[in-house]
């Protein structure tokens, strides 16, 4: 058989990639070429109709300050969260390949967390957060104590301490990975030539963990710039819209208020900041990649 | 630089395993010390051990006097060249020499001194700005040494350090670090499997199997004076030919029967086995392959040393021919001048030099000759 011609060349690469391409096509490329249509036009998510528009939308979202209200508190809820994600997952991470007993055990259980969906993960910690703690406070303080969910402030502080607890056990695997990817003799080669163990950690391990480092940070990132389930169901973006962050707006807007050609061209916005994170994230990593 | 005493140490691991048992060593200062033997013998361990990579289990280790125990590596002033040469592959050449020396907190300037002098050492100065990546093998190497030699430190441990280069950078590298003690002379202890690096680079070598010491000497001794069987074929290449031989009387002669070949004994190791009561009982007769010959007039003076056999493989190797024979149903190797014309398939006749023998006793292994 002829290797080298055209036909050959097409059969074989739809006999392995063409499956996954439709799949991809069908389920990625249509829905966004067909959402970016969208923002053209004025559609109520409902009706057969679906006037042309222009960029109207587009202007629309960009007057839209509650839009931008829920950008700037997912911009603070990513900061927080990021930080306090990886600084934990960081020390979980150190804590289980640095030869405790049942290490394993530990790593598997840290990671549990990540496994429960977001929805019942909110629930969960709404009924402790409410009755739990609310309990415990009564008990120790005595009286009534109102609940953490009820303030502004700490309806995000509850959104953040959440987030913490959901993605610290998956990003401690990625620093695991990263703990155990650098070779012992360098470790020990560093304790010969005159380092202290933070020293070590801070002049080798830390600088050859970098790729973990850029993966968990940006992943961690663009987790939080679309975090919509723990936001429904631990506050609902409450009290007083305190806690809504962007990607529960765009939802709000596209399905509550029935404005699907702002609420679509709001949620392009956000894909955006994803996209140029995501870059960032490659750029970054690529860049100060250490080989052995 | 250093003196080293090693005394009963024991490195005993957890789940009971002895990898080290009583080990004990005096280093002078500016020996080169091999640690050699096979796979799991315990080289590394006592390396890592003096290191202070490794817990001591039991016994003592010093240098110049002092117990180092329980001292923290940084502070026991060694440096280390690892068989994977353990360059930090996020600093440059340069970064990695100097990184020792810039945790002392030691002047900028004098860390760009030793730095360069190492490099010009170690012909590394067009390297200094690269990464370990975008180094060869050998050049990685030279780096890991370099690194070592910056810090002066009272002694060098060198794990393997060879181990991972090709054959021919293997030998160079060798000289390398034999004008480097040479130039330097510093106190090295260095760990290798390889025989050709411990008779070549050590002013004394200590072989060891199983986590037991089993002689130090120099290269010379342990060749021509080895203690056990062990040693014997271990130190040598090609290893050292074993048979096992009958001893017997003949009038006032004592003989070594192998197989249909009876050999006469020399008076000197006669003696040796009379006083031990041999005669009667197997012993294990040890030759290296140069001290059997297959020439002319060694032939005619030693008409009480020949053995004969068939040729089964000749190796020539240019500079010398390797001849491979059975005799009594063991392989044995002759080293023989390259005119020699015996061929595959010649029926051969070789004399033994009888002054270079070596007799062990079957059940000990002890080296009836030189036992120590």
């Amino acid at each position: 058989m002829e290797r080298n011609t055209m036909s050959y060349k097409t059969k074989q690469f739809l006999m392995f990639a063409g499956p996954a391409v439709v799949l991809f096509c069908m389920v990625i490329v249509i829905p966004f070429i067909y959402g970016l249509y969208l923002t053209f036009t004025s559609w109520d998510g409902v009706s057969v109709d679906k006037p042309f528009v222009g960029i109207a939308n587009y202007v629309s979202a960009f007057k839209d300050a509650y839009f931008w209200g829920s950008m700037g508190r997912t911009i603070i809820y990513s900061a927080f969260a990021v930080i306090f994600v990886n600084a934990v997952a960081f020390a979980l991470a150190y804590l289980v390949t640095s030869g405790i007993k049942g290490q394993n055990f530990f790593r598997a259980g840290f990671f549990i967390p990540n496994l429960i969906g977001g929805i019942v993960l909110g629930y969960v910690w709404k009924f402790v957060f409410n009755r739990a703690f609310v309990a415990i406070g009564e008990a120790i303080v005595g009286g009534t104590v109102p609940s953490l969910l009820s303030s502004t402030g700490g309806a995000m502080f509850c959104l953040i301490l959440v987030s913490v607890w959901q993605y610290a056990g998956y990003m401690m695997l990625i620093y695991v990975a990263g703990f155990m990817g650098v070779s012992d003799s360098l470790k020990e080669a560093a304790m010969i030539d005159g380092c202290t163990s933070a020293q070590a950690m801070k002049n080798v391990t830390i600088p050859l963990m970098r790729t973990s480092f850029v993966t968990c940070i940006f992943l961690s990132i663009t987790r939080c710039f679309v975090v919509y389930d723990v936001n429904l169901s631990l506050t609902n973006g409450e009290p007083f819209n305190s806690s809504v962050l962007a990607a529960m707006h765009v939802y709000n807007k596209a399905f509550i208020y029935k404005d699907y050609g702002t609420g679509q061209a709001e949620a392009l916005i956000l894909f955006l900041v994803c996209a140029i994170i995501g870059i960032a994230q490659v750029y970054i990593g690529k860049k100060g990649e250490v080989e052995a | 630089m250093a003196s080293l005493s090693l005394k009963g140490i024991q490195k005993i691991y957890p789940n009971g395993y002895h990898a080290v048992t009583d080990f004990n060593l005096e280093v002078e200062d500016k020996e080169f010390i091999i640690f050699v033997g096979p796979s799991g013998c315990g080289k590394s361990t006592t390396l890592r051990m003096i290191a202070g990579l490794e817990d001591i289990s039991e016994g003592e280790f010093l240098i110049d006097g002092v117990k180092m125990n329980d001292v923290e590596p940084k502070d026991r002033d060694i440096a280390m060249v690892f068989q994977n040469y353990a360059l930090y592959p996020h600093m440059t050449v340069y970064e990695n020499m100097a990184f020792a020396l810039t945790l002392r907190k030691v002047p900028k300037d004098e860390i760009d001194r030793k730095v360069r002098e190492a490099a010009k050492i170690l012909d590394l100065e067009k390297l200094l700005d690269r990464k370990p990546k975008a180094l060869s093998g050998g050049q990685r190497q030279r780096v890991a040494m370099g690194r070592a030699i910056v810090r002066s430190p009272k002694v060098f441990l060198m794990d393997e350090p060879l181990s991972n280069l090709d054959a021919k950078l293997r030998v160079q590298m060798r000289t390398e670090i034999s004008k480097l003690h040479e130039t330097l002379g510093t106190t090295i202890i260095y760990v290798t499997h390889d025989q050709t690096e411990a008779m070549t680079l050590g002013t004394r070598i200590v072989v060891m199997k199983d986590g037991i010491v089993q002689q130090i000497n120099t290269p010379e001794h342990l060749y021509n004076k080895p203690c056990n069987l062990f040693v014997a074929g271990f130190i040598g290449s090609p290893q050292m030919n074993f048979i096992d031989a009958v001893v017997g009387r003949d009038g006032d002669n004592v003989t070594l029967t192998v197989g249909e070949n009876v050999l006469t004994v020399p008076e000197d190791e006669k003696q040796i086995l009379l006083d031990g009561d041999y005669v009667g009982k197997t012993v294990v007769l040890g030759i290296r392959p140069e001290n059997i010959s297959d020439k002319e007039d060694f032939l005619a003076n030693n008409q009480d040393h020949i053995i004969k056999s068939k040729i089964k493989v000749r190796e020539m190797l240019g500079a010398e021919i390797f001849l491979y024979f059975d005799v009594n149903g063991v392989q044995m190797t002759a080293r023989v001048e390259p005119d020699s014309p015996l061929m595959t398939g010649d029926e051969a006749t070789f004399a033994l030099d009888m002054r270079k023998i070596h007799l062990f006793d079957k059940e000990t292994e002890k080296n009836l000759l030189y036992g120590e």
